[in-house]
């Protein structure tokens, strides 16, 4: 053979087809999402009309900000405490910290319908309602995790010096923390936040058991929407929901290079606002 | 001696059941250039944390300008540190690092711009006060960290390795440069090196440390022409270690030949002691010819080239002395010598020493 790296074509039809199976349904339900008649067969002409059906029903919008607010909620709470944790097991030099350092991928391996009913059957036996509080705390327990891996990654490439450092030059021990420490992390919490933020947003399973009489997050709305027959409206709002996890992944992949140039010198140096 | 700096009491350090200092006594001079130098392991930088504060003592004391300090934390002792890894700041730019500590003490906003283009300006990276540590170079980081520090006015600059990470040739440029620095400066320096090359061009002290104890502490000169034990004398240069026996007269004897040795004054007739000869100091000749190197009232032996190592600037020659013992002499080459003048191996030759030049080690 004269080619040494010879690539057979068929590999490159094979790839094209598994593109297609991944990207057929979500671009199908973009489309659809803009027709202007209620066939989901046919495309008949472009509009906006399912885009303002979404935006003019009151319960929609209802879940919508349901959704957003229990995505904000998770994500502060679950970026403070996942990085003082991952500070903590790093910092602790124990063996006890090795032991929960594993003991924190147990909420990513656990099967989410499993998290869901632990959650009801601890929300019910403790007599708690079912509010959006009892969904933000479910997607805490597993947003938590995310956070202090991530954190813990940049953690590892900052050593202990920086902080030393700090204390050398006049700063408390918690001064060093808040004014070091924290700012170094800070690419790698802001990117653990909006990966948080994108799942909790998405999230179906543990929304729908942790659910109570409050409005439904979106995705529980969508699923008791369909039960009820499928409206092209879904279409439009399965549309918006990617472009808000897009969105949120986008950013957590670019803060980080953001963050190369961000204050000025002399801001730095006096503290002064320019 | 000067106005003490830092006083170390009988300090003792353990880690569990290791102890990683272990009963040091010194005492540094105000405004010297102190070197702790040692293999990996031996103490010198846990010794320098504990001036830092960063480690507290397990026993004994450590004063600061007469202040016993052992338990003032290191944010509010007046020395401070230039880091190995140099430690700085990515968030913040190479001013906002050298400001750091300035702002913490809370000095007026005008003096901070003062003070930080000065402190860059001695380190030469005036031009750089803006950019971020990650746009430097290893040269620059390094230089920014020790703004950082001076930025302070310390009473004590200490510095744990803080050449380590360059290559040689902007190593041998930056220990010149340290060096001015702290005479322009003034202030002591508490230098962790494990490079004996390094404590020897730039020490006004050094202290050898190995398993955590002090094994000898002079000036470089002292420590070189007269380490007191092998450690030392293997730690610092090259040394030819030989064994013999004490005889009346200061005397040795090594084999079948008795050599005068200056210093023997410890030790009583018939003991056997280690004495050491440093390659340089080491004098070859042919057998036969008109003495070329040896002089009058050196102390010569017979003996063999047993190999040899070209090195440009010299030879680096073993020898097989008569009684089965070997010697590295290291011969520099002169003006006097020809090019074309090569030892062979196999050659039987004289070789010789001044008797000033054995050191007797404990």
């Amino acid at each position: 053979m004269s080619e040494p790296f010879y690539k057979p074509r068929f590999l490159r039809v094979f790839t094209g087809l598994v593109y297609l199976y991944l990207f057929i349904p979500i671009v199908i339900v973009i489309v659809f999402s803009f027709n202007s008649e209620k066939s989901l067969q046919v495309m008949q002409g472009f509009s906006f009309r399912w885009y303002s059906d979404f935006f003019n029903d009151p319960t929609l919008m209802d879940s919508l900000l349901t959704s957003v607010q229990i995505a904000v909620l998770t994500m502060v709470i679950s970026t403070i405490v996942g990085t003082a944790l991952a500070i903590g097991l790093v910092r602790a030099h124990s063996g006890t910290a090795k032991g929960f350092n594993i003991l924190m991928l147990v909420p990513l391996i656990t099967p989410e319908i499993v998290a869901g009913i632990s959650a009801l059957l601890i929300f019910s036996q403790l007599g708690i309602t079912l509010s959006i509080w009892t969904i933000v705390l479910a997607h805490i327990t597993f947003s938590i995790s995310y956070v202090t891996i991530v954190v813990r990654g940049r953690l590892a490439t900052i050593g202990t010096e920086v902080e030393d450092a700090a204390q050398d030059l006049g700063a408390s021990k918690w001064e060093s923390v808040r004014l070091v420490l924290v700012p170094s992390l800070w690419p790698a919490i802001v990117a653990a936040g909006l990966l948080v933020f994108a799942l909790s947003f998405d999230d179906f399973v543990l929304s729908f058991f942790t659910t109570g009489e409050d409005a439904q997050p979106l995705p529980v709305r969508i699923w008791s929407m369909i039960r009820f027959g499928v409206s092209p409206t879904i279409n439009a709002v399965g549309t918006l929901m990617m472009v808000v996890s897009i969105s949120a992944v986008a950013l957590a992949v670019l803060v980080p290079r953001l963050f190369g140039r961000r204050e000025s010198g002399v801001k730095v140096l006096t503290g002064a606002e320019e | 001696m000067a106005e003490e700096a830092i006083r170390i009491e009988n300090v003792t350090k353990r880690f569990g059941d290791f102890t990683a200092v272990d009963d040091v006594d010194l005492s540094i001079a105000q405004g010297e250039f102190f070197s702790l130098l040692g293999p990996s392991g031996c103490g010198k930088t846990t010794t320098l944390r504990m001036l830092a504060g960063f480690e507290v003592p397990t026993a004994g004391r450590i004063l600061l300008e007469g202040d016993p300090v052992e338990d003032v934390p290191p944010h509010q002792r007046n020395v401070n540190m230039v880091f190995q890894s140099y430690a700085l700041f990515e968030h913040l730019d190479v001013q906002g690092n050298v400001a750091f500590g300035l702002k913490r003490k809370k000095v007026a906003k005008d003096e901070i711009v003062t003070r930080v283009a000065e402190a860059l300006e001695l380190v030469d990276l005036s031009s750089r006060a803006a950019a971020r540590p990650n746009e430097l170079s290893g040269g620059q980081r390094q230089r920014v960290a020790l703004a950082r520090a001076l930025v302070n006015r310390p009473r004590v600059l200490l510095l744990d390795e803080p050449l380590g990470a360059l290559d040689l040739k902007l190593r041998r440029q930056m220990q010149i440069e340290l060096k001015a620095i702290q005479r322009e400066v003034g202030i002591t320096f508490v230098y962790v090196t494990h490079d004996q090359e390094e404590a020897l061009s730039m020490s006004d002290r050094i202290a050898v440390m190995s398993d955590g104890r002090v094994a000898q502490c002079g000036p470089p000169e002292e420590i070189y022409e007269h380490p007191r034990e092998e450690f030392v004398a293997g730690f610092i240069g090259v040394s030819n270690l030989l064994e013999g026996k004490v005889e009346p007269g200061g005397k040795v004897r090594i084999g079948d030949d008795c050599l005068p040795v200056p210093g023997l004054d410890g030790a009583g007739n018939g003991d056997t002691i280690q004495i050491a000869v440093r390659p340089e100091k080491v004098a070859v000749d042919e057998i036969g010819a008109d003495a070329y190197a040896i002089e009058p009232d050196m102390f010569t032996v017979e003996g063999e080239i047993e190999s040899k190592v070209y090195l440009g600037v010299g030879n680096q020659l073993t020898l097989k002395l008569g009684n089965g013992s070997r010697l590295v002499a290291l011969e520099q080459a002169t003006y006097r010598m020809r090019a074309d003048e090569q030892w062979e191996v196999g050659q039987k030759v004289k070789v010789g020493w001044h008797p000033e030049h054995c050191m007797v080690l404990s």
